[in-house]
């Protein structure tokens, strides 16, 4: 059965790509990142399913990317370079209430951006107050105020 | 200034001190995903037709069909055969790579005749006069588990006299 092989080039590309996008594209719901990852879902099932309808496909392509992705948490578990690679590191944003402009660029982010997390998580009115911003592996920027 | 929160260094973290390559090696995949978009845009992954043509004199043949194409498209091959001189009973006469791992889903016009010629496809198309055409077309669909190089030559012959023939091969992507 080739959708085993299918299922495993699906996974490993996604993942790919994922991390080449950028973690930005993973939280945020622009509408070109909800195109992204809407799309992506459609096209991937037609190339790795094709048309196969049977339950046994379903149960070969589910079955490979769940234990694929079970592969990758253990390995991510048990190495952290395997983790730096496939999920990558925090990035630090804001540091006592001052950008740093090098790692906002590399990660196409914006002060509106920061600046609307600081405002829904912590109630900051001012990057003066911020403390900490950091760009999560998962996308999402965690923001620390200041005492 | 207390240090960086728990977990995070100021060095590896804000500074990306041994992190900055994968800022460089983000833009070099990128790109390279870019080469591989701009390739499928030059026809490197199919399906573009591509023509094929062989003369003899006795007749002409062209084949308008992908030689590169992806596993599920489907597409239509196009054989038109320009007859300069009588041929009596017209044989086309196709390599097994034109059907294994397809579905065909039709030809037409429908050949007088379907045989196989020595594990090849023969379709018999009868008297074409000198000066006429024949135009036929083959719907095909590659199927998933088709990948790889197939060979798609294609004679044409007068009953068992060959005319002329065209050699073709068809990549197919998974």
């Amino acid at each position: 059965m080739d959708i085993v092989p299918r299922a495993v080039v699906a996974y490993v590309f996604i993942l790919f790509l994922m991390r080449v996008v950028g973690r930005r594209e993973l939280s945020s719901m622009e509408p070109s990142d909800v195109i992204l990852l809407v799309v992506i879902g459609d096209l991937v099932q037609n190339g790795v399913t094709q048309s196969d309808y049977s339950i046994t496909g379903i149960v070969l392509a589910a079955g490979t990317i769940g234990l694929l992705a079970t592969l990758t948490a253990y390995a991510t578990f048990r190495s952290s370079r395997i983790r730096n690679v496939v999920e990558g590191e925090p990035v630090i944003l804001v540091e006592d209430g001052k950008l740093i402009e090098r790692n906002m660029k590399n990660e196409r982010l914006t002060l509106d951006e920061v600046m609307e997390q600081a405002r829904l998580q912590q109630g900051v009115e001012s990057l003066g107050d911020v403390r900490w911003a950091v760009l999560e592996t998962s996308g999402s920027i965690s923001i620390v105020k200041k005492e | 200034m207390a240090g960086a929160p728990d977990a995070l260094t100021l060095k590896r973290h804000r500074d990306m001190e041994g992190r900055r390559w994968w800022v460089q090696a983000r833009r070099v995949l990128l790109v390279l995903l870019a080469v591989v978009l701009v390739a499928a845009l030059f026809n490197v992954f199919g399906q573009r037709p591509h023509t094929s043509i062989a003369a003899a004199p006795r007749a002409s043949l062209k084949v308008y069909a992908p030689v590169h194409a992806r596993s599920g498209v489907v597409y239509a091959a196009r054989f038109h055969i320009t007859a300069r001189q009588d041929i009596k009973d017209a044989f086309l006469v196709l390599d097994p790579g034109w059907a294994e791992g397809y579905t065909v889903n039709g030809l037409a016009p429908q050949p007088l005749t379907e045989a196989d010629r020595n594990g090849r496809l023969a379709y018999g198309f009868g008297h074409i006069p000198a000066g006429q055409s024949l135009i036929f077309f083959m719907s095909l669909q590659v199927n998933p588990t088709n990948v790889g190089h197939r060979s798609q030559n294609v004679e044409l012959d007068d009953g068992e006299t060959h005319i002329l023939t065209i050699h073709r091969t068809i990549t197919i992507f998974p």
